[in-house]
């Protein structure tokens, strides 16, 4: 089939429907589910190692509160590093390129994070608002500043990753089509392209685990400040 | 699946032990493409016919452009060549820290178990020299005696002594007195016979007495000047 270059960020349909659901829970078919054995396969052991290390990681600076989130940051890390990883493969669709489906995940739990800080402690809560240590007169100018930063972080959370995956993916189909459209015409140029192509790889697979893990870092960092 | 083929209340139910994991998962060719698709063509189309089923199946897409060749294909070599170069590289490390960590779990339980084990073994022996311990109690209880008869001895003993001495230092006394007595009875009856002899010398007495010595002396310095 021709691609164009936005082919891949269409969400997928056949025949008229959406398969925009399956494609959000088929990475889950890919992770082995938990056997009742207690020495289990290398794929079990490795995975019950890696959700150890991902919730012992996030839990550490979180007070016994806010161990309530442990579940659903691990899972929201697993889900965005699957999804991930697997749209980096030919003919794949990444949900993660759309900003609609980041900003469902990003909104809400940041919302989450800030209605526990004001409901439970809003004092401290607002405190936020105005690090410690600035001058006087800096106070009101720094109050809207931190206001405003505080806002702008669910759209910063849902368009950071947005952009850097779409930024990576569209890259990688540029230098490809340069690749392909140069093969004919000047190979070494092509090779050359390749090879461009090749580290771009690389690094587009360190991005989608670092934007992951960055996705949940931050959100695990902003309940730090309200649980 | 088990659950419905197995006739209902006819055997104890029992989910344990669970069938042990096989040791090898299933033989694959190329990574991919298992085993048996090539066993299975094999008495057909001999050793090459899967190969040329490939070749053929690749070389249709191709030419009838069922699958175009586009950018995505250029993508598509390259995570494929790094997928396959990571794995190459680090899947047999990834396997042996996951055996690894499989190792340290028993390992663990193994460990506790012969701390058990270890732990009820001492237990054993000291037991069993308490029981030792038990045999011997008739001569300690023996000795404990001995000691106790000793010591209920020195004490009769040493009561005794004490008895003797008070006696003694009584009786002592009493002879003390009576030595006491009877020299003061002496010194004074001797005090008596002197005052009264010196006072029955009458002076006549004394100047005759005087008398006679100077006499004495005289005849006494005489023979003396003689010898000198």
């Amino acid at each position: 089939m021709n691609l164009s270059f936005f082919d891949q960020f269409t969400s997928p349909c056949l025949l008229g429907i959406p398969l925009i659901l399956l494609s959000l829970l088929f990475p889950a078919l890919l992770l082995p589910a938990p056997d009742n054995r207690w020495v289990t396969n290398r794929l079990s052991t490795l995975q019950l190692w890696f959700v150890h290390l991902i919730t012992k990681q996030l839990m550490i600076p979180l007070n016994k509160a806010g161990h309530k989130w442990a579940l659903i940051l691990t899972s929201l890390m697993t889900f965005l590093l699957t999804i991930n990883l697997l749209g980096l493969l030919p003919y794949t669709f990444t949900p993660t390129t759309q900003l609609s489906m980041n900003m469902a995940l990003a909104f809400p739990l940041w919302l989450a994070t800030l209605l526990t800080g004001l409901r439970n402690q809003p004092s401290a809560s607002l405190g936020h608002l105005l690090p410690e240590g600035t001058p006087t007169p800096l106070i009101p100018a720094l109050i809207m500043i931190e206001t405003t930063s505080l806002l702008i972080r669910p759209l910063a959370l849902g368009v950071r990753l947005t952009a850097n995956l779409t930024a990576g993916h569209l890259l990688i189909q540029l230098i490809s089509t340069a690749t392909t459209a140069l093969l004919p015409i000047i190979p070494a140029v092509s090779i050359l392209t390749a090879l461009i192509l090749l580290l771009l790889t690389i690094l587009e697979v360190a991005v989608a685990m670092i934007q992951a893990y960055v996705f949940v870092l931050l959100l695990s960092l902003y309940l730090q400040e309200n649980i | 699946v088990l659950h419905a083929t197995r006739p209902l209340h006819t055997t104890q139910q029992c989910l344990a032990p669970l069938p042990p994991l096989p040791e090898k998962g299933g033989e694959v060719r190329y990574g991919l493409i298992p085993e048996e698709f090539f066993q299975f063509l094999y008495p057909k189309t001999g050793v090459t016919g899967p190969y040329m089923l490939g070749t053929g199946l690749l070389l249709y897409f191709l030419s009838k452009e069922i699958y175009v060749i586009n950018h995505e294909t250029v993508a598509a070599a390259c995570i494929l060549s790094v997928i396959i170069y990571g794995v190459k590289k680090f899947g047999s490390n990834v396997a042996a820290f996951a055996d690894k960590l499989n190792e340290e779990k028993v390992a663990k339980a193994l460990a506790v178990k012969n701390e058990a084990i270890k732990d009820l073994e001492t237990a054993i022996e000291q037991e069993k020299k308490e029981q030792w311990r038990v045999e011997g109690r008739s001569y300690l209880f023996d000795a404990k005696r001995n000691n106790i008869a000793m010591l209920l001895e020195t004490n009769y003993r040493e009561r005794l002594l004490m008895v003797y001495n008070e006696v003694k230092k009584r009786l002592d006394y009493q002879v003390a007195m009576q030595n006491l007595k009877r020299q003061k009875e002496q010194d004074h009856m001797i005090q008596w016979v002197e005052k009264n002899v010196i006072q029955s010398i009458t002076p006549q007495q004394q100047k005759e007495s005087i008398a006679k010595c100077i006499l004495d002396l005289k005849a006494l310095s005489k023979s003396a000047q003689a010898a000198v």
